[in-house]
């Protein structure tokens, strides 16, 4: 993964900016900037939306996080970090300008090229939404938008203060080329738009399934229950995409732990079809 | 090809070999076998049949330091170049570091301390002419002579009924260039010899029974991941790993930081402890011993067969040995082709 191809040695990173995105205090963005212009070319050249990293802070240890932005938004790599254990934790507290250590890009990102030409359902939730931040962020782009056919997104959170990428993604609703829907569990005063559980909201507003892909990404009870919604919507299993998530050490499927059947996560997906998903143990 | 070797050579071909490799071979160890770096040939053990650690710690070591800070930047350890030969491994372990190199061997991101350490090792392997009781290589599309892993392959002939292990003859079967590269000075096994050898390998074939029959293993498995049998089958496993950790196609590892040291360390893992799988947010998709042994035997005898059409376990019956509740893997796969759903 780095010049001297050990897929195990981290790129030396700097933290640029950090901004809290949630208002529980949960969610903060890094945005993180490459030390050598090598590492920086040869991420570019690899990258695409859906795929993920290893972050590192050396004694903490190191995790895996979706990519959560686009490559034509800068010359850096944004993660959306959950603060829930000593890595996290020690992520939180840092400051820009600290360095930390990065493996990527990992995993097989979303198939862009197979989607060319058809309308896009990106349906996600909670803080599973960093990797459909950086799908839509790409699909928006001026030269990349004509490619494909309608965008709709769907985002819901538990409550106004949950949602990600905020002032960004206001800025949606004024666009013509998305249709977005943001959806809070329980409604609250003030709030605009939809109220309700992700899966029932999906299947109030009802999106076509006529040419196009769905791509799901959320806590695994938003997606276990958002799937029938698709499929009766007509969805068929190979035009639903989910991109999966379980421990990880390598992230290049090597360490075991996060195969599901004979595949892993980490190397072989973790973008699946539910067709995919199917033929596969529940071993989720 | 086929060289001969007369075992009253072998301590001297062995300090030849000195010269140039560091030699690994089968000594005693208290009360047991294991691969050890040879000082005095005298101290070879080649009766060992099994040795209680898989010598694949020789190239995936319980604890290895991958990345050492220097100057602020976790920087590669380098492997040494020195050459190794390991000399008496068993049929079993050789064809695992054969299986283990789909895994650490692949085009992408391959594995630079596995390759290295392989590349660097030459191996001569023993057949089994009087294969354990719990050995079932036979079983798992291998047998006490598979050549597969192996640069040599020795096969004892003359010695059969022979007590008196200095008496006997080696016929060599060289499978590599490596193998070829080693042997090239010893002369050529004569027809007669290969005959014998040949005559050996069949009779420890036919010695051995046939514990179970893998015959669409994959698919039974496959269609009872949500049956009882799981539940029934563990009830005794006390989740303690060392089925995995004596394993020889065993390769989990976990990575962990050394903060003190400065280095970020691999050490080897199991799927059957809990913390393997548990995720930050708490959720764990293998909570119990009943998930995770599904995980231990679908690897080997799904997983691997779907992935490269070979079965993961190389019947080395190390885990039947060593289980301190006496589960045994043969009972295990027979009693899952015998299952039927109540």
């Amino acid at each position: 993964m780095t010049s001297n191809n050990n897929p195990y040695q981290p790129m030396p990173m700097r933290i640029a900016r950090m901004s809290m995105e949630t208002d529980d205090q949960s969610l903060m963005s890094f945005e993180l900037e490459f030390e050598r212009q090598e590492d920086q070319d040869r991420f570019f050249s690899l990258y695409r939306p859906g795929q993920f990293c290893q972050l590192s802070v050396f004694g903490k240890g190191e995790a895996p996080f979706g990519v959560a932005s686009a490559a034509w938004e800068g010359d850096f790599v944004r993660f959306t970090v959950n603060k829930v254990g000593t890595l996290t934790r020690t992520m939180h507290a840092m400051r820009p300008g600290d360095p930390i250590g990065m493996r990527g890009p990992l995993g097989n990102g979303f198939p862009l090229e197979a989607w060319e030409g058809m309308n896009l359902v990106v349906v996600g939730g909670g803080c599973a939404f960093t990797t459909l931040y950086a799908l839509v962020n790409h699909v928006l782009q001026p030269d990349v938008r004509a490619k494909y056919g309608e965008l709709m997104m769907i985002y819901g959170a538990r409550t106004p203060g949950l949602f990600m990428y905020k002032a960004d993604i206001a800025s949606w609703y004024d666009r013509r080329d998305i249709k977005f829907c943001q959806a809070i569990d329980v409604h609250q005063e003030g709030w605009c738009h939809y109220t309700g559980y992700v899966p029932d909201v999906t299947k109030e507003i009802g999106p076509s399934e006529e040419n196009a892909v769905a791509i799901v990404c959320g806590p695994p009870i938003m997606n276990r229950f958002t799937f029938p919604v698709l499929s009766d919507l007509g969805f068929p299993p190979e035009r639903i995409y989910l991109s999966l998530e379980k421990r990880m050490k390598c992230g290049i499927g090597k360490c075991g732990r996060c195969n599901i059947g004979h595949e892993y996560i980490c190397k072989d997906g973790p973008v699946f079809t539910l067709a995919q998903l199917q033929q596969l143990p529940n071993d989720l | 090809m086929y060289k001969t070797l007369s075992r009253t050579d072998l301590p001297g071909l062995i300090k030849e070999w000195q010269a140039r490799f560091t030699v690994y071979a089968p000594g005693r160890q208290g009360d047991m076998t294991a691969f050890q770096p040879v000082d005095d040939p005298a101290q070879v053990d080649l009766s060992a049949v099994n040795t209680r650690f898989p010598p694949k710690a020789l190239f995936l070591p319980q604890s290895e330091v991958m990345l050492q800070i220097e100057a602020d930047r976790l920087q590669p350890v380098e492997d040494p170049d020195a050459p190794r030969l390991i000399l008496g491994m068993r049929p079993c372990d050789a064809r695992a570091l054969q299986l283990l190199d789909t895994v650490f061997m692949t085009e992408e991101d391959q594995d630079p301390y596995w390759a290295s350490k392989r590349e660097r090792t030459t191996i001569v392997a023993l057949g089994c002419d009087d294969p354990c009781e719990t050995c079932f290589c036979n079983a798992v599309g291998s047998g006490p002579f598979d050549g597969r892993g192996a640069d040599v392959l020795l096969t004892v002939v003359d010695s059969i009924d022979s007590i008196d292990s200095t008496q006997g003859t080696y016929v060599a079967e060289v499978r590599t260039e490596k193998g070829e590269a080693l042997l090239a000075q010893l002369s050529d096994a004569a027809a007669e010899q290969i005959e014998v050898a040949q005559a050996v390998q069949a009779s420890a074939v036919e010695s051995m029974q046939a514990p179970f029959d893998a015959t669409g293993i994959k698919d039974k498995l496959y269609s009872m991941f949500e049956s009882d049998f799981w539940q029934h089958i563990q009830q005794s496993c006390l989740g303690c790993g060392v089925c995995t950790f004596l394993c020889p196609t065993c390769f989990c590892f976990d990575i962990v930081d050394e903060a003190q040291r400065g280095q970020r360390v691999r050490n080897w893992d199991t799927c059957m402890f809990r913390t393997y799988s548990l995720e930050a947010s708490g959720h764990n998709p293998r909570p119990t011993n009943v998930e995770r042994t599904r995980q231990r035997i679908m690897h080997k005898y799904a997983y691997w067969i779907e992935l490269i059409d070979q079965i993961g376990c190389t019947g080395c019956g190390r885990c039947v040995r060593y289980c301190p509740v006496s589960l045994d893997i043969r009972h295990i796969v027979r009693s899952a082709q015998a299952w039927e759903e109540a």
